[in-house]
């Protein structure tokens, strides 16, 4: 049977992650995943749009649940961010009073959130769902030899309450994952610590030693390049790797791929598919790996 | 199963160094009997705290492969069963340590008390009526009174790893936020304003004092109830405020985020100007297309609706 999922791209995918969308759908074409974007989605409040109003940000992602209900499928986001907003939504919502609140607001847009909608990543759908091993067998150009630092950074992990895919402590899947399309895996000592990406605002100098630390400690590992199943990691430690490096330093750039981006690749999707040359940081080498 | 071994991170007053101890598995034991064992029979120079042994004193907090536990709490067979037989220890992070795995608390409980974590009683209040309140009142502040002062949160905390000079420890915004709404306090400024003065948008969202407080304390929630707070008595005219402000406003105006007027929102024109290298740097790699501006999403008006409906229920 065909797995479908009811598409939530997310604001980042629709601009500066452009590319983390069309590799989303590249790849989930190729494996036969069928994306059914959810019609009329909203941001998800991206964290902060609780600071603001916290009843309007529950309700906004109560519609959004409410819709993929409607749809009857599970809810598949390419975004740590908005995975966690959906699913901590889906645990207030929980609690039968407050659901009963959120849907007399609802009931103006005519809707109603009965509480059954699922919400998963990517990440979870390739580790989990449909699974590593059938993932392997699909790989068409092994990247053999490229040594990937799998950086998971803080939402698709914490907290594990309402993520809870994987140990929080110990998590495994980028690991698992990267080694299945054919790359060398490595593990290294930033590979949960936060981008900085949320405060990069209100606390720029802080946000860049944060981002400068995890993309110097991927090169002190040995990487090639970072992967991360997040597209606001991905756009920190990409778009703003100079300001990292000024504010740490480090010996060489370091290209960060999205997830998709690198399961395209081992799929055998062109460079060009994946949105590869829309990056900050040269990926034209992991692109064309393993070069002549 | 056989050997136990904690790698312990210790520090002579000078030094800091790892050192191995290996004892025999006992089923059902905490990491606290361990570090016991370690210092009844292998080493009585190895230091540690630890008090009250059921989880509501908070001395005992150590790491543990990298995560703050409460060393009197944690099951060590479920640690040995996720990291295998191999434990490192090290005391809390993002405290001075005094000796091994002994933290100073010295400097935090003075930082504690720029919160004023003491009740600043309304004046209906009386010696002889007390300070009575509601059970629905207390509710609102009974996850935050369970905080024991364990330093977990801060241990975890990637913004105070990041720099303490402008940020708080998170149990301290936590406590802010305790006697910012407990029905009982009349000075609820008093408590908000060191946020203010220091750091209350500087929270990275890392999630770390959530996810290690042993009490199920959310610090990260007081932060943002605090924010919320905050802008309720019209201090917006920060970058943080700015921030949400744009991302509620977005969200009415066409259910989406305008990547655009973000930055010129959250920066004001000026600090955004500052910004032009890495705009052109942007636009080169074809990441921001400045005329983009995002269409209102189908049924726009079932969202402007629902947010009418949430501000009437309000």
């Amino acid at each position: 049977m065909m797995m479908r999922y009811a598409f939530f791209p997310g604001c980042v995918l629709e601009g500066a992650a452009a590319e983390a969308r069309e590799a989303t759908v590249a790849v989930c074409r190729a494996l036969g995943i069928e994306l059914v974007e959810l019609t009329g989605w909203t941001c998800c409040g991206a964290s902060h749009a609780q600071d603001a109003d916290e009843a309007a940000a529950l309700a906004v992602n109560a519609r959004n649940l409410a819709l993929a209900e409607q749809l009857g499928l599970p809810l598949l986001t390419a975004c740590s961010t908005c995975t966690l907003m959906l699913r901590k939504a889906k645990a207030a919502l929980g609690d039968e009073k407050v659901r009963a609140k959120v849907n007399r607001s609802l009931v103006a847009a005519g809707l109603a959130y009965a509480g059954t909608a699922e919400v998963t990543h990517l990440l979870w759908v390739l580790a989990g769902d449909f699974g590593l091993e059938k993932l392997k067998a699909r790989v068409v150009r092994p990247l053999a030899g490229l040594k990937v630092a799998g950086y998971y950074g803080c939402h698709i992990l914490r907290p594990p309450k309402i993520m809870d895919f994987e140990d929080h402590a110990r998590p495994r899947s980028l690991l698992a994952l990267t080694a299945a399309l054919g790359a060398a895996a490595v593990d290294f000592p930033a590979s949960r610590r936060c981008c900085g990406f949320h405060a990069v605002f209100p606390a720029e100098k802080d946000a860049f030693r944060m981002t400068g630390g995890i993309n110097r400690a991927a090169v002190e590992a040995g990487a090639d390049c970072v992967v991360t199943p997040c597209p606001l990691c991905q756009m920190q430690l990409d778009m703003r790797q100079p300001e990292g490096k000024a504010a740490v330093g480090g010996a060489r750039d370091i290209p960060v791929l999205h997830l998709s981006q690198l399961v395209g690749l081992a799929l055998g999707i062109p460079g060009g598919e994946l949105g590869l040359a829309r990056h900050v940081t040269d990926a034209a080498g992991i692109a064309a790996w393993p070069g002549k | 199963m056989g050997q136990v071994v904690y790698n312990i991170r210790r520090f002579d007053g000078r030094e800091s160094y790892w050192q191995e101890y290996s004892f025999t598995h006992e089923a059902n034991r905490t990491v606290l009997w361990g570090l016991l064992k370690i210092k009844e029979t292998l080493d009585p120079t190895l230091t540690f705290v630890a008090a009250c042994r059921s989880a509501v004193c908070g001395a005992c907090a150590v790491r543990v492969n990298g995560q703050a536990v409460l060393a009197c709490e944690a099951a060590l067979d479920e640690l040995l069963a996720r990291f295998g037989s191999l434990l490192t220890v090290e005391p809390l992070g993002n405290f001075p340590v005094v000796r091994d795995l002994v933290v100073d608390w010295e400097p935090k409980a003075a930082r504690l008390a720029a919160a004023k974590p003491w009740l600043l009683p309304k004046e209906e209040f009386s010696v002889a009526d007390g300070c009575r309140q509601t059970a629905g009142e207390f509710k609102k502040i009974n996850t935050q009174a369970n905080c024991i002062l364990c330093g977990s949160c801060a241990s975890e905390c990637n913004k105070l790893a990041a720099g303490d000079s402008d940020f708080y420890e998170p149990f301290v915004y936590s406590k802010m936020s305790k006697f910012v709404v407990d029905s009982r306090d009349g000075a609820a400024a008093e408590h908000l304003r060191p946020a203010l003065e220091k750091g209350l948008w500087k929270c990275v969202h890392c999630q770390e004092c959530v996810t290690n407080c042993p009490k199920r304390v959310e610090p990260a929630e007081d932060i943002a109830a605090l924010r919320r707070e905050s802008i309720r008595r019209g201090f917006t005219d920060n970058p943080g405020a700015r921030h949400a402000l744009a991302f509620r406003d977005d969200i009415a105006a066409t259910g989406r985020l305008n990547e655009v007027t973000m930055a010129l929102k959250t920066d004001g024109l000026i600090k955004s100007a500052t910004r032009l290298p890495f705009a052109l740097r942007l636009l080169r790699r074809g990441k921001l297309n400045p005329l983009h501006r995002p269409a209102p999403v189908t049924g726009i008006e079932g969202v402007r609706a629902i947010l009418r409906a949430v501000k009437e229920e309000e």
